[in-house]
């Protein structure tokens, strides 16, 4: 069963700007009064890399990471399932899921995670 | 609000430094300032102390406290800045505006970092955890995975090419062989890194589409200076160095949410507001040494900073428009690509380089001729929190 997107983004109730992660003042107008939102649809991919030093907790040769644009235009970094960048190009569409990201004390953490969708 | 200048200048070797301490490696740094400056037993009001790690790699906290009873400066003021990579100009920015307020007469600033006595996997993780801890951390983004995304987007809008990015390795790494106190003193081949079959297993991907000659080393090091008020420092023996102007910025954490990603505003405003304090422009600028974590970075920089129009730093980097003898000769020091980049100490001794440039001490094979006014670009963070110095000489 899929899970659900545990992001929560913040619009701006004077100025309609979307953040992603909190701040407690809008980055555009200082506004403290925000509606929770959660990412919907598909994603854009706006940019990736892949990473072969990897830090403390990973325990793995290699990680594609990038940051994607949902239809609800939230931007978010997640972790790519792909092979190789050789798969991905900016702007492509990308599936956004909820899955185990790494694991803490032998617990899976979950995140985000993109799939190349072209 | 007093003129200050920099009257004591100090380093000790960059590299893997097992056989010393944090604390043997910020005194050994803070002497020679002392030294140079002509200080004899004399002590300082005050002690600023960059460094980013003491805690969670040397398990050591209150290090400025430390380091004055260390170096018999006591009753002097201490304390320790921790500003990311960015510290160490941070903590001279903290020194000189105690100066130029009148509160203090002398004071040491002094950045170090001591990085290579933990796994590569702790030191990557040390440097990741700047990242936001919600929104980034969680998914093992590094800074290298920073610049590979930035590269990219770069290369994408402004045309930046990885030839241009093997100039700026080619360039930093042939200057550190002239550096003495460079972690890496070894000059790159062409071939060996690009353009043939072996450069596959020589330079690796690092973080795409960054190799692994794109990236500056993981070192311990440490750079001090001693900052007093300009009219003071004329009864002093060395050429007085006077910190012109500064600027400090900064910008979102998450690359996500900056409208423009491959726009460096906070190292833009930073310089611009050095520029304005110091009353020069950048083509007033004979050396800068800007903060090169990643090839990338020098060339964002040197656009960012004036030097450049977008898409023109790539290209003047390959003309050798920014080498020793060109049109800006940038980290003639070999930058950090080269010299190393213990976070904490960077920012210290981009200074301590320019300083030497503006003394005219260096050996002519890395002084830049008759250099009057000097840039430093600390970068902290990706770009969210970076300081900008412009130095003068005073004759």
């Amino acid at each position: 069963m899929n899970k659900e997107i545990a992001i929560t983004a913040y619009k701006c109730k004077k100025c309609g700007k979307i953040h992603y992660p909190f701040h407690d003042r809008c980055l555009e107008c200082k506004g403290r009064e925000f509606e929770k939102m959660h990412p919907e649809g598909d994603a854009t991919l706006l940019a990736y890399t892949v990473i072969f030093n990897l830090p403390w907790g990973f325990d793995q040769r290699f990680l594609i990471l990038g940051v994607a644009e949902f239809e609800n235009h939230v931007k978010a970094m997640g972790q790519i399932k792909a092979d190789s960048v050789d798969q991905l190009k900016t702007g492509m569409k990308v599936k956004p899921s909820w899955e185990p990201i790494k694991k803490q004390y032998g617990e899976d953490v979950y995140g985000l995670k993109f799939e190349p969708m072209e | 609000m007093r003129d200050v200048a920099i009257i004591g200048a100090g380093m000790i070797p960059f590299g893997r430094r097992d056989e010393d301490t944090l604390m043997e490696m910020l005194a050994y740094a803070s002497l020679k300032a002392l030294d140079d400056a002509g200080l004899g037993d004399k002590t300082v009001d005050a002690v600023y102390v960059a460094n980013m790690g003491g805690g969670m790699l040397q398990h050591q906290s209150a290090i400025a406290s430390s380091l004055v009873d260390r170096l018999s400066l006591l009753p002097a003021a201490a304390e320790t800045i921790e500003n990311g990579p960015a510290s160490g100009a941070s903590a001279i920015k903290n020194g000189l505006l105690a100066v130029a307020s009148g509160y203090y007469d002398y004071v040491l600033v002094v950045g170090g970092e001591k990085m290579r006595e933990v796994t590569g996997w702790r030191a990557t993780d040390f440097v990741a955890t700047m990242t936001h801890p919600q929104a980034e951390y969680p998914y093992g983004i590094t800074l290298p995975g920073m610049a590979g995304m930035f590269t990219r987007l770069y290369m994408e809008k402004h045309g930046v090419t990885r030839e241009q990015l093997l100039a700026v390795s080619l360039k930093n790494q042939e200057m550190g062989t002239l550096n003495p106190y460079a972690h890496v003193e070894m000059a790159l081949d062409r071939g060996g890194i690009f353009d043939s079959p072996h450069s596959v297993v020589n330079n690796p991907v690092s973080a795409d589409p960054l190799h692994l000659y794109d990236l500056c080393p993981v070192s311990d090091g440490a750079a001090a200076i001693v900052i007093c008020p300009l009219e003071m420092a004329k009864k002093h023996n060395k050429t007085p160095i006077h910190i012109a102007g500064f600027g400090q910025a900064t910008d979102t954490q998450t690359l996500q949410e900056r409208e423009d990603p491959t726009d460096l505003k906070a190292v833009s405003l930073a310089a611009q507001k050095a520029f304005e304090m110091a009353k020069l422009k950048p083509s007033d600028i004979h050396v800068a040494e800007l903060h090169d974590a990643f090839t990338i970075l020098e060339i964002a920089e040197s656009e960012h900073v004036g030097f450049f129009k977008k898409g023109e730093g790539g290209k003047a980097a390959a003309a050798g428009k920014t080498r020793l003898g060109g049109q800006i000769p940038i980290n003639v020091s070999g930058g950090l690509k080269a010299r190393g980049h213990p976070v904490g100490a960077t920012g210290v001794a981009q200074m301590v380089d320019i300083v030497w440039q503006l003394r005219h001490e260096l050996p002519k094979n890395r002084q830049v001729k008759n250099a009057q006014n000097g840039l430093t670009v600390n970068f902290g963070g990706f770009g969210n929190n970076v300081l900008a110095f412009v130095l003068k000489r005073v004759e």
